[in-house]
Order: C-alpha cells, then sequence, then structure tokens
C-alpha cells in the first residue's frame, strides 16, 4: 500500500471511500475545495499491487486523509484541521491510518506553519479514538453535544504539533552537521527515526525530542503510558 | 439607442443592481418596476430584471425578456452581459461567450465583462481566446501578482511553456524587495516556475533554480521530490542517493521512492540480493513499516522468497491482520508464490504457535494466531486464482468457530456465496455481518451491495438508509442522489436491468451522466479561486484531469451499462420476431408509442403544476433560493424508457465513451452495435477495427466481423458510391477467397477449448445457417464439458439460449445446476 499524496484525479475514489466507509459525506467539489486550496495536506493510501484490468483503471484507494487549514481561525492561532479519515475495512490494522495522519501532520507544520491539529470523532468510535489518543497523542478537548446529524456527541480533539516542529528543526540541524560527510552514509545507528520520536512525543513529552536521541525506538514506543496517565 | 433616466432613477437603478448583488430579488423586481412603469422600454432595467427573475427560477421568462431588452437597446454592453449570464445560467457556454464578446465591444473598459468572458474561455478551453483575454486583463491590473500568474497559466495551457516561463520572470524583476520566506502566493508561484522549466525537459537549469529560488521554499516535500528526480536524471548519483534516502526517512510507505534509491544506487533489477539489503535496511530501521518488509517479496524468488514471506506472515498473523491476505494475493500470479503462501500458512497453524497468543484481543475486530490464519487459508480458496469454494467454506466455518462475532469472517462466507452464485445466501450472509456492528458504515455498505445484486432493491435502499442523513427530502435515494454516490446508482441500476425494470435502470444510469457533469461544471470557480490561493500546480493538474474526467471507469460502467439497455429496447421486438429482420413488431411499437405519449401528458401536466405553485404568491420560492429544486417528471425513468428512438438516445453515453475510452474494447463493441442498428456503416467500421486492433480473437470481434459483411452484402447498393469504396478499401479484417461459414469453422475449431468464444461461433453458424439451429443450439450444451468453463461463461450461455427461445435452455440449465448447484440463476423455476 503506497501512502503519498491525494491528487485531484483520486477524488472519485476518494469520495467512493468516504460514503463507503462513513455517514459524513461531501460532494465532488468539497474535495476539491481541498485538493486545491491545501494540496501538500491530504493523503491517500493506494493498492498499487492490483492488475489492471482495462486501460482505464485508477488507482484503487484503500484510505484517505482529507485536511485542511483552518480559515480565519477563532482563536488567531493557525492550525490544521482533519475533515475526514478512513480506511477500507480489507485493509485496516496495517497501520494505514497513522501513516496517513503522520504524513499530514508534518506538512500542516512545514508548509502551512501549523501550531495545531484538530479534529471531531464520535463518543462511540473506539477504533478512532484510539487511534488518535493512544496512538497519535491527541488530547480531549471538550465534548460537542449532539455535534452529528443523528444526534451523537463528538469529542473535539486537539494535537499541539510543538514535537513535529522541532522534530524538524533537529533534522535540518542534523543536515547542517551532516554536510560534508561521506554521502550515502545513514548517519550513526542511534539515529531515532520519526516514528519513534513522534510516538513518544506524541503523548505530550515534548522535551522528549531531545532526550529520546539517545534512546532506542523500543523505548519510546511503550504503549500503555497515556492510557495510565 | 442608450437612453437617458433621471436621476431619482438612476438612483433606483443602483439599487436594482445592489438588490442583485445581496440577493434581494423581490426588492429588486419592484425596484425595476418603478422604473419600467415610466420608461417601460428602458433595455438595462428590462436586462437587470430579467437577471434577477432568472435567480428567482424563472428561465424562460427570464429570456423572453432579455430578448425585449436587447430589442429595446441593441447597443447596451448592459443587455448583452445579461444575455450572455443567462446563457451561462443554462451552460450554453458558446452562445455566452458570443454574447460577452458583443458586450465587451461596447464596453472595452468593462473589467467584469472581460472576467467573465475569461473564465467562460478557460471552462470551455478556448485556450487562445483565454489568452488575449488574460493579456488585457494584466494591462488593467499589472500590479497584481495574480494577473501574470494568470497570463503564465494562460501561455502554460496553451502549450507555451517558455512565454509562461518568461512571464513569471519579468514580474520577478518589477519586485523591489525578495518576498518573506513566509509569502505563500510567492512560495508558490517558485515552485510553479520551477514545473515549467522542468516541464521543457531542462532538467539542469531546473535543479539549479531549485538550489538557490527553492531552498526555504514551504513546500518541503515537493522540493524534495523534484530534487532527487532531477539529480537522477542528471547522472548525478551521490547526491541522488541521498536525496532519496531523505525521502524514504520521511515516508517509508512510497514505493517510488525505493524504486529510484535502488535505481540511483547502480543496483540492477536482476541482484535481487542487492536490493533486499536495501530494504532490510529500513525494515530494521522502522519497526511499524509495512513497505520495506514486503516489497521484497514481489522480485525474491524460490528459497528467499520462502524465507522472507514466512517473516511476514508470522508477523502479521500474530498480530492478526485481517487484511494480510489483501496485502499478498497479488503475488498469486506466479504460481510457485501460490503454492508456497498457503503452506507456510499452514505450517504456521501446525507448528501450534498460534495457540500460543493469548492476549485477549480487542474490540472484535482483530484475530489473531489461528483464527487469522484460517481466515486466510479461506480467502485463499476463495481468490479466483486459486479457487476451491468447499474448502473456502470449510476454513471460514473454523475460524467463525473460534470467533463466531468476527464482522470480517461472516463478510468473507458472504463473499464465498457469491462466488458460488447463490445471491441468496450471499446477501443473509452479509445481513448477518452487518448486525454484528451496527454501527460500521462499510459493512453496511456490503450488506446493501449484496442485497441489490440479489435484486432485492427495496431492502437495499433500507439498508442505506441507516447511515444516509435523515433530513434530506426524497429519504436515502435523494441523499444518495445528492452525495454523489457512483457506485450505488450503479449498482441499482444494474440490479434493475436484471429485474427487466429498464426504466428505472435508465434512470439511474442517466443519474451518474449528470454527476459527471455536475463535476465537469464543479471546475468552474477554481478558475478564479485558483489564482486568489495561488496554489497553481494542483489547479493546473485539475485542469488536465477534467480534461478526461469521463474516461473514469464510474463513467465507463454506468454508460455501457446504458447503451446496453437501448439495445434491449431497440432489439425488444426483434426478440419476438419470427424473421429476425429487425423490424418492429406492430403490437410492441404500438404499445411504446401509448407509453410515449402517456408519459409526454403526465410531464406536461407536472410541468403545469409546477408553474401553478411558483405563481402563487404565497408559495413564492424563498428569497435567496436562487436554486430552487425542480420536481422529477419522470421519476421511474417511464419517459426514457418509452423513447421511439433508444439508437439515437443511447448516442448520449457513447459518444463520450468513444471519446475518451477508445482503448476499451468493451466501448468499441458497444459502439458497433449501436451504429450498425443506425445503419452508419463507416462508423460501424471504425469501431470494429479499433476492436480488432485490441483483441483480433475477441469473441464479440469475431461475430462483429460477420455482421458487418452480412450487413455489408444487403446494403451495399444502397450506399452512396463514395462510402462503398471507404469502406471496401477499409474493410481487410476478412480473408478475400474464404467463405464465411467456412471462415467461421476455422475459427471455431482454433478455440474449441475456449467457451466464450464457442458460443461466439455457434451463434454465427445458427445466423449464417438457419436450417443448423436446431445443432447450433445442442452444441451450446458442449460448453458445460470443457474444463476451463466458467460460471459467467454459462451464465451467458444460458442467457443466448433464452435469447433464442431455444428448446435446449431447460436441459442447459439442468446441466449447468448440476455444475453448479448452488448457482441461483441455474436454480429449477418453480
Ligand atoms: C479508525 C480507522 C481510520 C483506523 O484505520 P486503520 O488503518 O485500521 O488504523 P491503523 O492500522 O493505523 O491503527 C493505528 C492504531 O490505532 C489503534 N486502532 C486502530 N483500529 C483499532 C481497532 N479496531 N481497535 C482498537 N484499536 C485500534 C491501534 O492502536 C492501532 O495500532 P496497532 O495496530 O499497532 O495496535 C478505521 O478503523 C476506519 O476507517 N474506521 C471507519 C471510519 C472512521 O471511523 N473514521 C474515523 C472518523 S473520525
Amino acid at each position: 500500500m503506497d501512502i503519498r499524496l491525494l491528487h485531484p484525479s483520486d477524488i472519485p475514489h476518494v469520495q467512493h471511500a468516504n460514503i463507503t466507509n462513513l455517514p459524513e459525506n461531501y460532494f465532488m467539489k468539497y474535495y476539491l475545495y481541498h485538493a486545491l486550496s491545501w494540496p501538500q495536506l491530504s493523503y491517500v493510501a493506494v493498492d498499487v499491487s492490483r492488475p489492471k484490468k482495462t486501460p482505464y483503471d485508477y488507482p484503487r484507494i484503500v484510505g484517505y486523509v482529507l485536511a485542511k487549514m483552518e480559515e480565519d481561525p477563532p482563536d488567531g492561532v493557525q492550525h490544521g484541521h482533519i475533515t475526514s479519515l478512513s480506511v477500507m475495512r480489507t485493509h485496516r490494522r496495517l497501520g494505514i491510518a497513522e501513516k496517513l495522519m503522520r504524513q499530514s501532520q508534518r506538512a500542516m507544520v512545514e508548509t502551512f506553519g501549523a501550531q495545531y491539529v484538530s479534529l471531531h470523532v464520535r463518543v462511540s468510535n473506539n477504533a478512532a479514538l484510539r487511534l488518535y489518543r493512544d496512538t497519535l497523542g491527541f488530547k480531549n478537548e471538550k465534548i460537542e453535544a449532539k455535534y452529528y446529524a443523528d444526534g451523537e456527541d463528538a469529542y473535539s480533539m486537539k494535537l499541539d504539533l510543538g514535537f513535529v516542529r522541532e522534530q524538524i528543526l533537529d533534522e535540518q540541524e542534523e543536515a547542517e552537521a551532516d554536510e560534508g560527510e561521506p554521502v550515502g552514509s545513514l548517519g550513526s545507528k542511534d539515529d531515532v527515526n520519526g516514528e519513534g520520536k513522534e510516538k513518544g512525543d506524541g503523548k505530550g513529552k515534548k522535551r522528549k525530542v531531545r532526550v529520546g536521541r539517545g534512546l532506542g525506538v523500543g523505548d519510546l514506543v511503550e504503549k500503555n503510558e497515556s492510557q495510565k496517565a | 439607442m442608450p437612453q437617458q433616466l433621471s436621476a431619482k432613477e438612476q438612483s433606483l437603478f443602483r439599487t436594482v443592481v445592489r438588490n442583485y448583488e445581496d440577493k434581494q430579488y423581490k426588492k429588486g423586481v419592484k425596484a425595476a418596476d418603478q422604473i419600467l412603469k415610466k420608461n417601460p422600454k428602458h433595455g438595462d432595467t428590462l436586462a437587470m430584471k430579467a437577471l434577477i427573475m432568472n435567480s428567482q427560477g424563472k428561465t424562460e421568462e427570464a429570456f423572453a425578456l432579455a430578448k425585449i431588452a436587447l430589442q429595446c437597446d441593441m447597443k447596451s454592453h448592459v443587455c448583452w452581459h445579461v444575455y450572455g449570464l443567462l446563457y451561462r445560467a443554462v451552460k450554453n457556454f458558446e452562445e455566452a461567450i458570443k454574447a460577452y464578446k458583443f458586450a465587451l465591444r461596447l464596453e472595452p473598459e468593462s473589467q467584469q465583462i472581460q472576467r467573465d468572458l475569461a473564465l467562460l474561455q478557460v471552462q470551455m478551453r478556448d485556450y487562445q481566446g483565454y489568452l488575449v483575454s488574460r493579456r488585457s486583463m494584466l494591462t488593467s491590473r499589472s500590479g497584481l501578482r495574480q494577473s501574470w500568474t494568470a497570463l503564465a497559466v494562460a501561455h502554460h495551457l496553451n502549450g507555451e511553456l517558455s512565454e509562461a516561463e518568461g512571464v513569471l520572470t519579468t514580474y520577478e524583476e518589477t519586485l523591489k524587495n525578495p518576498p518573506s520566506k513566509t509569502d505563500f502566493e510567492n512560495s508558490e508561484a517558485v515552485m510553479y516556475k520551477n514545473s515549467l522549466i522542468a516541464e521543457q525537459g531542462n532538467y539542469q537549469k531546473a535543479l539549479d533554480h531549485l538550489e538557490s529560488a527553492g531552498k526555504h521554499n514551504l513546500d518541503k516535500l515537493a522540493v524534495l521530490e523534484l530534487r532527487a528526480t532531477y539529480l537522477a536524471k542528471l547522472g548525478r548519483t551521490e547526491e541522488a542517493i541521498k536525496a532519496y534516502r531523505a525521502l524514504v526517512d520521511r515516508n517509508s510507505e512510497y514505493k517510488t521512492y525505493y524504486d529510484g534509491l535502488i535505481a540511483a544506487m547502480g543496483i540492477a533489477p536482476t541482484d535481487h540480493k542487492a536490493m533486499k539489503a536495501v530494504y532490510d535496511e529500513y525494515a530494521e530501521k522502522y519497526p511499524r513499516c509495512d513497505a520495506a518488509r514486503r516489497l521484497p517479496l514481489d522480485f525474491l524468488e524460490g528459497d528467499d522468497f520462502r524465507d522472507c514471506a514466512d517473516k511476514y506472515i508470522h508477523r502479521m498473523l500474530d498480530k492478526g491482520v485481517p487484511s494480510t491476505f489483501a496485502n499478498l494475493k497479488h503475488l498469486y500470479s506466479s504460481s510457485s508464490k501460490k503454492g508456497i503462501l498457503p503452506a507456510l500458512v499452514q505450517q504456521y497453524i501446525d507448528s501450534g504457535k498460534s495457540e500460543a497468543n493469548e492476549e485477549p484481543k480487542r474490540n472484535g475486530d482483530t484475530s489473531k494466531g489461528a483464527s487469522a490464519a484460517y481466515y486466510f487459508l479461506s480467502q485463499h480458496y476463495n481468490y479466483y486464482l486459486s479457487r476451491d469454494l468447499d474448502k473456502a467454506m470449510e476454513f471460514i466455518e473454523k475460524a467463525i468457530e473460534l470467533e463466531p462475532n468476527s464482522v470480517d469472517f461472516h463478510l468473507t462466507k458472504a463473499r464465498i456465496w457469491k462466488h458460488y452464485g447463490d445471491t441468496q445466501k450471499a446477501s443473509e450472509a452479509m445481513e448477518q455481518a452487518r448486525t454484528l456492528d451496527t454501527r460500521d458504515r462499510h459493512i453496511n455498505t456490503k450488506a446493501a451491495k449484496y442485497q441489490l445484486r440479489n435484486n432485492e432493491t427495496e431492502a437495499a435502499v433500507k439498508t442505506m438508509g441507516m447511515f444516509t442523513r435523515a433530513e434530506t427530502v426524497g429519504g436515502p435515494l435523494a441523499d444518495l442522489h445528492d452525495m454523489q454516490c457512483v457506485w450505488y446508482l450503479t449498482e441499482d441500476g444494474q440490479s434493475y436491468v436484471r429485474q427487466g425494470k429498464l426504466g428505472l435502470a435508465l434512470k439511474r444510469f442517466t443519474a451518474i451522466y449528470n454527476i459527471f457533469d455536475v463535476w465537469q461544471e464543479d471546475q468552474f470557480d477554481f478558475h478564479s479561486f485558483s489564482l486568489r490561493k495561488g496554489q497553481i500546480r494542483a489547479y493546473i493538474e485539475m485542469i488536465r484531469w477534467e480534461d478526461h474526467l469521463r474516461e473514469h471507469p464510474f463513467f465507463s460502467r454506468a454508460a455501457l451499462s446504458a447503451v446496453e439497455v437501448y439495445l434491449k429496447i431497440h432489439d425488444k421486438p426483434l426478440a419476438n420476431g419470427v424473421n429476425g429482420t429487425g423490424e418492429t413488431n406492430g403490437e410492441d411499437a404500438a404499445e411504446r408509442k401509448k407509453a410515449a405519449k402517456k408519459a409526454r401528458k403526465e410531464a406536461q401536466k407536472a410541468e403545469r403544476e409546477a408553474l401553478e405553485k411558483k405563481s402563487e404568491p404565497n408559495k413564492a420560492t424563498r428569497e435567496g433560493d436562487n436554486d430552487p429544486k425542480k420536481k422529477d417528471d419522470d421519476p421511474d425513468g417511464a419517459k426514457l424508457a418509452a423513447t421511439t428512438e433508444p439508437m439515437n438516445d443511447a448516442m448520449k453515453f457513447l459518444t463520450p465513451l468513444l471519446q475518451f475510452s477508445p482503448k476499451s474494447i468493451d466501448a468499441q463493441v458497444a459502439g458497433f452495435e449501436v451504429f450498425i442498428r443506425r445503419k452508419k456503416h463507416i462508423l460501424a467500421l471504425k469501431c470494429l477495427l479499433a476492436a480488432a486492433a485490441l483483441d483480433r480473437e475477441h469473441s464479440k470481434v469475431h461475430s462483429h466481423i460477420v455482421r458487418f459483411k452480412l450487413a455489408l452484402d444487403k446494403d451495399l447498393e444502397t450506399l452512396p458510391p463514395k462510402v462503398a469504396e471507404v469502406i471496401n478499401s477499409e474493410f481487410n479484417l476478412l480473408p478475400a477467397s474464404t467463405p464465411l461459414t467456412q471462415y467461421n469453422d476455422e475459427y471455431l475449431s482454433k478455440h474449441k477449448d475456449c467457451a466464450r468464444r464457442t458460443l461466439s461461433a455457434l451463434s454465427v453458424r445458427k445466423l449464417l445457417s438457419p436450417e443448423s439451429s436446431p445443432a447450433c443450439e445442442k452444441d451450446v450444451l458442449s460448453i458445460l464439458k470443457f474444463p476451463t468453463v466458467t460460471f459467467e461463461e454459462a451464465k451467458e450461455a444460458l442467457e443466448l439460449l433464452s435469447s433464442w427461445r431455444s428448446s435446449q435452455l431447460e436441459s442447459f440449465r439442468s446441466g449447468a445446476a448440476e455444475k453448479w448447484p448452488k448457482a441461483t440463476i441455474f436454480a429449477a423455476s418453480t
């Protein structure tokens, strides 16, 4: 499953995935609005191994995240918002949703200087809640009563993206320090990869980014922390 | 003649314009009427009133009034502009452009008219016109960056890349201070310029530009990706490797990056060991990465494959990833891999390791260890390349025994029933799966789909209704239309085809057609929006995609089905007819005429009612509601199906099919069927030649060749000599001296193992020598003995016999029922 940017030509299949998986649906134009306003923020997971049946087959989208920047944020703070996220049932638990979200979050910071990202989720949606809270480190902001058309409440959740900013800074420093090093070398082994850092940090321990450099990935992927907290 | 108003009326006129802009339509009309009382022939006021009425949904009255306005004042740009806007509103863009151009000639300085014209030109892909407009718009607003970018876009779309680049450069040179790093518009303009340089093939220049101007660009990913590509293209290996590594580090789930890295490293595609080493490195670096563990399975062979696959399978089954099979099934194109994978899963089960996993599962969603392994094997035997449905059922039952509440397991059970051909049981099983997780729309979607496949249309829409918005007027079906739910409308239509409800079927396919119209229209606002937002590359990408929007399989699937229905409607008399010459059967034609008349009457009534409603003062549409929903005067498609010109109507779907999907053999086949019925011999031949070029041995191509020849023999004398000449020189698919019967026999013996081609040859034989009919019909039975015959082919054979009203139908059915005992379609009808 490739994880890559969403292109306009993906939209019919993204719309298909959305209406297959979720009750909140949108016109094609709304997808275009996302893709043409913030083309860096929306990502798709694509089944590329599928043999083509006709010369006109479009890549099959098995998951997507549709994201935007809040226009004129009421609090004056630049931030991103997740409009929709879903993964086809046949492709769940492969880590797709998590990876889509991470790519989008990074671009929110890099391209649009987002400070945080927000989203809504049904209070009954356990799978999504675990993903947002435990895996990605979102925090509950508040409950919005009867947010959904059918009367269900929503958690309004938020993730501070400070850790992504720090990570980017770190990488820049590294890249500068790297200059002149033999090319092609991977850098040292304890070079913590993005996932680990984000994971540790997603739980709100900002300083761990730098501290975490010395740690192995495993230490940071410790899963149950925030549940206890 | 321009008409003067008094000062008071001039101010009233300004009120009219403002009312229109504020969508206060009633007030606007009132003010306009006030002016008109004294100046009944004031063109501009009449035009404005027309414009407002149009917004109120009174299109026809608006057009009539706008025409009067023009008669009163031919020289008013307002009148012409309004005339254009009305055409624009009914999507007659050509006429709108003409009217705007008149208006602009009268008022060359009007930016509003110029802008409206430009937007329509780009929407209509009149790039040369667009270029002229943009040039003139730039002169009047040269201080705005947007104006320059727009001109560059016009050049770009018009294929003038270096001019486009030049325009951007000229603007840059006018800048006194460098734009700030966070200036998004500038950041994007730089990347747009870079894409223009690269599109001209100048990678060195593109790289230099990227490294200087693009150094701190806000679109980091684009910079990284482009840099890697340029470096690779320029053969700067070391740097390219580094650049690709940076990309993999950023996103280790994108095959393109690994491919780029491996190519840059100079690893030969045959050097599997070296390739594997690259993936291993990242698998170790990123413990949660899937691609680095899975992709090597694509190229590894033999024991290397086995080892790698074993590790992968253990990892996935231990965790209980339900999508393991979905992730691997593409490997089945290799027969050795197809054998190894299930064997590994079996070993996994036998090793007992699977039982060791005791951790309680969460949420009923994951199934670890043994159940996951059974689930894998069940999918394996359900897959078309390794199908053994009894085994598939056996394994899914085992899995269900371990986890009776797994949605995924029951879903697979339903799919197995589907492959058995038992649409009823499949639908029931999917319904059961749905009840296990009523909050998941995906399983709800599947349940509805399986109901449609089983022709339970009513039940399906009810199922869908559990997730559609309750407040939509018109219920779930209206919501599915509103939300452009293409899959549902298509499946619903196809279900109606099977039920013989051709009107409803056409209704659904037409809905898809309309959705694509909307999708095309949707781009309109972005011609201006994207320039304001400054996101130019994404906009260009959208334009390119919209250019061939209707090649999308979502369109062709519905369009092909629609053509098929129109063919059915056309041929219906033929099915009852005795001689099969296509002469309309009197009774049926009369029926259809009657139905058409009835439909027409109903439509007129609906129209009248709608009009009455509108003129009722209290029930007038809300102010500001400028798109009053029109009542559907043909909800069941009765009017569509009552057509007396089905082949003409089919063209609506066929034309875009042939234009946008010429390489689809199904499209060409459909084209032939329509054109040969319309006696458009050259067009039929064109389709036939295109289809033959795609697949000379295709069963349809074969029968079409013969049918074309027969049609030609029959009609040749009546054809104009020029046409006959063209056909004779182009139609080269038949060997000159071979008689048709012999030609057909040769095809049959060449393909005697292929059921579908055999069926084709048999129907041709029957056509060529009607006296052989009984023998042909009997021969159809023989395909059931073909070792490779598929369920679909048997279904086609059944349909063929049924269309022949053959006495062999029953024997075939019972023969097929023996072979596919669970298939609904072959079950004895009681
Ligand atoms: C929610 C959803 C997007 C998750 O997609 P996914 O690709 O399967 O999620 P991932 O594989 O990336 O899961 C990442 C983590 O989230 C958690 N998670 C995901 N699905 C879970 C489930 N069904 N139960 C418990 N935890 C779950 C796990 O912690 C998982 O990590 P793990 O697999 O290592 O344990 C998917 O289930 C979905 O599309 N659901 C329907 C649509 C929906 O609800 N969207 C969210 C609307 S706000």
